[in-house]
């Protein structure tokens, strides 16, 4: 059998012109059983470094790398802090629109209720200053005041519909 | 960035290239983990790197310096736990034993190297890595790794065959 070719890698080997392939192809020869006696003397070397590959850790090493990395897991700060920042900035925003919304329902409900006790005073005072007033015209004040009441509440419910949609996106 | 699916798989050739510096195998564990939770520690960085098995290593090998440059100033004495264990009880032929004590001789040559030397045989010879993947792990030139290489295999050579010739 013709060793040239694995000559010619030996040599490119220690001048380091070889590839890595080429570099397991002399691995993979010296890995045989039977080498010829003039090549015999670098057998050593590339069995050497295909069974220092085989070099590993124990097998109990996983079982304490992962008491100690949930040991880390534990430390006080670190992963709360991290979980708490989280969960603030994903609802936030729940929160404004919970209070524009609550916002809105008291500064309604004030407004209401003012200028439901104004229209009950102007309508008192219609009543009262002129006592010949025709019905008609007394329902026409009346009408009035409910025509006003409706409005405030139209307008309030705008607001809420308003803050809703704020919710909403 | 999953520990045991991402980082873990790193552990033995993290412990290969730390043995190959320190030349003592507990050292070598520690660096492992040492490295391991440091990677974990810092995970929110780790997307952003392109090859993780590089960084980690660059990690390790700096680790593993600075425990040597310890072990040197406490004189420890290297030389009584350089060699690895004698493995116990599986070597069954004559032949495997041979292997082994000649594996040891080799191993022996290789740790007899500078630093630099044998960690850069490690990566190439024993894991396979590119010029391109060492200069990273080590931060220094392709060229610089070639030439650093270069010197290493042939001083191997030359050891092995003073060597041979004392048998002859």
């Amino acid at each position: 059998m013709d060793y040239k070719y694995i000559e010619q890698l030996i040599e490119g080997y220690f001048s380091c012109t070889t590839t890595l392939q080429e570099e397991q192809i002399l691995r993979s020869f010296f890995s045989q059983e039977d080498v010829p006696g003039h090549l015999a003397q670098y057998a050593d070397l590339f069995n050497y470094e295909t069974e220092a590959k085989a070099e590993t850790l124990g097998e109990d090493f996983d079982e304490r790398m992962m008491a100690q990395i949930d040991a880390t897991e534990l430390k006080p700060m670190n992963a709360k802090a991290h979980i708490v920042k989280m969960t603030t900035r994903h609802i936030a925003p729940f929160f404004k629109a919970a209070a524009v919304v609550a916002m809105a329902l008291t500064i309604g409900r004030a407004a209401e209720h003012a200028i439901g006790e104004q229209a009950t005073e102007e309508n008192n005072h219609v009543v009262a200053v002129d006592p010949y007033i025709k019905s008609s015209d007394v329902h026409q004040a009346i009408h009035v005041k409910d025509v006003s009441q409706a409005e405030m509440k139209a307008t309030n419910d705008s607001i809420i519909n308003l803050t809703r949609e704020d919710e909403i996106q | 960035m999953d520990f045991k699916h991402d980082i873990l798989p790193l552990k033995n050739i993290i412990f290969r290239i730390a043995l190959r510096i320190v030349l003592n195998r507990e050292e070598a564990e520690d660096i492992v983990q040492d490295t391991l939770v440091k990677l974990w520690e810092r995970r929110g960085e780790l997307e952003q790197v392109d090859n993780l098995e590089a960084f980690a290593l660059t990690m390790a090998r700096h680790l593993a310096l600075d425990r040597k440059e310890k072990m040197d100033n406490r004189n420890v004495s290297l030389d009584e736990k350089t060699h690895d264990r004698p493995s116990e009880g599986n070597t069954n032929s004559d032949q495997q034993l041979m292997r082994q004590e000649t594996c040891h001789f080799i191993g022996h040559i290789i740790n007899s190297l500078s630093e630099k030397q044998r960690t850069i045989l490690q990566l190439r010879d024993i894991e396979g890595k590119s010029y391109k993947e060492i200069a990273e792990v080590l931060s220094i030139s392709e060229s610089d790794v070639k030439v650093t290489l270069f010197r290493a295999r042939n001083e191997v050579k030359e050891k092995i065959l003073q060597q041979k010739s004392l048998f002859l």
